[in-house]
């Protein structure tokens, strides 16, 4: 049998968790009922993967049919390895007419024309994805099916999500897609994380928004510690105040997870108490990440018990403002950094 | 005499001592502070201060290359310690090494037989045990020296080719101890007050049950205080214009649900600039080495913490400081240190021997 068919099937069944093995092999359709049975009955992967190599021979199945399986996979569970999202920038007249037959024949020939040997797979998801799996080859050799690209792009929005993704291949594939999309250029929207939902879901504000409201609301704190009732009466209102500001910088009921935002500081060090300090001209350099399971919950509980001043800072408000998780703050920046300029200490 | 009444005072008190073994409360026990006998009759453990030393010498570099050997500090350095505190062990020789390590390894083949689990891989070796010494390492007259133990597994089928590595290594050692506490002890104590260990869970406490046999002292957790922290980040961060740091890192946790990390990051030059900004004008004369004071290591951690509040409007005070690195070394609150560069090995273990010495139960 093919090596590389053979090391497909094996990496195939590594990956692939035995309890959702059953379901994604019913979804492929590829086998026999006889078949399907006998590979539930299996535990081990070792078994697993002879099985499967029997049957693709019994079948004659193909690397093709392969990665479709693969594909499959993948699209049922999108929530693992790392996700970069970009952004499609200045669209022209006829980039919202775009659909998805003329989407799918523009991106196949334009990478082809740009790369000679790649193998490109391209499916619609339930929910209005467009997903591309993409094998990268060369003049020399035959596409790589073992190192694949996975691309995820919402027809009619400027986002394209991407797993793996050397230097070499990126500008090939953002040619073809601006020029399958009609944009004109793309850029790094500098977030990044394991969850694509959530990555998905921060960048096209798919989660709850909470707006600022003239008269303070009853939103209800979720903990409900007992204190004492002078302190609770006398803290309701700031506590209140406290969680309404959280809530509108980070969002209200379940948050994306993300797990991670890292901000690169060239600010000057400004401490009206150290003149040696005040008197540098270059910026201090440092970088700070914030990382944990669910960084925009964890955030958001920091403004809520007073560990970070609220209004939040505009810093970290634009995790969720702007959708991106990698900052670079400088002094002449926009917005956020010049408001730094208070210094408070 | 004044031993008389140490060791009639020592002995009851071993027991209380186990129980005080609090994170941050012990720091501010009663420390020897030389009055003479009348402090030491009595044991009044909490009334006089004892803390760590408020101002220290700046680190100086590279005498231990010149007096260590290169394949012993090799083992030093690299390595994650897991750091416990010892009580002075009674009649423990330099001299009779050997015979430890033969009493070592029997101690530990015979817990093996008992069932004990020892978690190495292919258990039916048999352990060698080494005890050496590492001379020189050693600051102040006082000091003992130190002492290495290092675990080798036997393979019943020898092999030549294969170097042999240490499948645990341990070292007991005392850097710069405190003068007057190293000489008020009984001739038969040793106080080799500082216990690093690689980790490898069975064989770390067969060791310390042995030693606690032997030599009739206790064992405890040495956690790095967050003072500690902050001597550690300044100390390295001093060294800055010798041998680079090359960066700075902090990392903080914030007591929040789910809990917040953050990864503080300061290039080498720009803690370099703060630090030196925040020294005092030091009127020492010439050729005499300038003394740090904790108030200027206490204002270079405010300098770092006001400029992330000045961005962030967050608090790193609400969380706790749980590691600082640098290219010199790093150090975890729980207890763990790491050696990256030998040549500032000394000043961060006269910090670690006066931390250890603040946990004796004396």
């Amino acid at each position: 049998m093919d090596e590389s068919k053979k090391r497909l099937v094996q990496r195939l069944i590594r990956r692939i968790p035995t309890k959702m093995l059953k379901t994604t092999l019913e979804k492929w359709g590829h086998l026999t009922g006889e078949q399907q049975r006998a590979m539930d009955s299996i535990q081990s992967k070792w078994a697993l993967t002879e099985s499967l190599l029997a049957i693709c021979e019994e079948n004659e199945l193909a690397v093709k049919h392969l990665t479709k399986l693969e594909m499959i996979y993948m699209m049922d569970n999108p929530d693992q390895g790392m996700w970069y999202a970009f952004q499609l920038t200045d669209p022209g007249d006829d980039a919202q007419s775009v659909d998805l037959m003329q989407f799918k024949e523009q991106f196949k020939s334009h990478l082809r024309e740009l790369v000679r040997q790649v193998s490109v797979k391209i499916k619609k998801h339930t929910d209005e994805a467009v997903w591309i799996r993409i094998a990268w080859g060369d003049t020399y050799s035959r596409p790589d099916h073992l190192k694949p690209t996975y691309v995820v792009h919402y027809l009619q929005t400027p986002y394209v999500f991407v797993t793996r993704l050397t230097s070499k291949q990126k500008p090939m594939l953002f040619q073809a897609m601006i020029l399958s999309t009609r944009y004109q250029y793309s850029k790094d929207a500098n977030l990044s994380g394991r969850n694509l939902t959530a990555i998905r879901d921060l960048l096209m504000r798919k989660y709850q928004q909470v707006f600022p409201i003239k008269y303070p609301s009853p939103l209800t704190e979720r903990k409900q510690t007992v204190t004492n009732p002078h302190v609770e009466r006398e803290q309701a209102k700031p506590a209140a105040n406290r969680l309404q500001m959280a809530c509108e910088a980070f969002g209200g009921g379940t948050l994306p997870q993300l797990q991670s935002a890292v901000y690169k500081l060239e600010t000057k060090f400004r401490d009206h108490t150290n003149t040696l300090m005040m008197e540098r001209e270059e910026p201090f350099r440092c970088v700070v990440k914030f990382s944990s399971t669910n960084l925009l919950e964890s955030l958001k509980n920091c403004a809520s018990s007073g560990i970070a001043s609220t209004p939040v800072t505009p810093l970290l408000s634009s995790i969720t403002l702007k959708g991106k998780n990698y900052f670079v703050i400088t002094d002449n920046g926009p917005g956020p950094s010049s408001q730094m300029r208070q210094t408070q200490n | 005499m004044e031993r008389h009444h140490n060791s009639a005072m020592r002995t009851p008190l071993n027991s209380v001592a186990v129980q005080r073994r609090s994170k941050t409360k012990s720091y501010r026990l009663s420390y020897r502070s030389g009055i003479g006998a009348a402090s030491r009759l009595g044991f009044t453990p909490g009334l006089t201060a004892r803390r760590l030393n408020t101002s220290r010498k700046a680190p100086k570099s590279n005498k231990i290359t010149e007096k260590v050997t290169k394949e012993q500090l090799a083992l030093l350095v690299k390595t994650e310690w897991k750091l416990s505190y010892v009580t002075p062990l009674y009649q423990f020789r330099h001299t009779q090494l050997k015979s430890y390590s033969r009493q070592l390894s029997a101690f530990i083949a015979a817990e093996k037989q008992q069932g004990l689990a020892v978690d190495v891989e292919g258990t039916q070796n048999h352990f060698r045990v080494s005890f050496s010494l590492v001379q020189e390492m050693t600051e102040s007259v006082d000091d003992a020296v130190t002492v290495l133990i290092q675990i080798h597994s036997k393979p019943l089928i020898a092999r030549q080719d294969e170097p042999q590595r240490p499948v645990w290594s341990g070292w007991l050692t005392c850097i710069n101890g405190n003068p007057e506490y190293l000489r008020s002890l009984p001739k038969d104590f040793i106080c080799l007050p500082l216990f690093c260990s690689s980790e490898a869970g069975g064989l770390t406490s067969l060791v310390k049950s042995w030693f606690q046999q032997s030599f009739d002292c206790c064992f405890g957790p040495l956690e790095i205080s967050h003072t500690s922290l902050q001597w550690l980040m300044a100390l390295w961060t001093n060294c800055q214009p010798e041998s680079s740091i090359r960066q700075l890192k902090m990392i903080w946790t914030l007591p929040v649900e789910p809990q917040l990390q953050v990864t503080y990051t300061v290039d080498a030059e720009d803690a370099w600039q703060l630090w030196s900004s925040v020294r005092k004008e030091n009127t020492a004369g010439e050729g005499e080495e300038n003394s740090i004071d904790i108030e200027e290591v206490m204002s270079f951690m405010q300098g770092l913490k006001g400029h992330f509040f000045r961005h962030f409007r967050l608090d790193l005070s609400a969380g706790r400081l749980n590691e600082v690195s640098t290219a010199l070394g790093s150090a975890k609150h729980s207890g763990r240190i790491k050696f990256s560069n030998s040549k500032y090995m000394i000043t961060t273990l006269m910090l670690l021997t006066e931390c250890a010495l603040l946990k004796m139960p004396i």
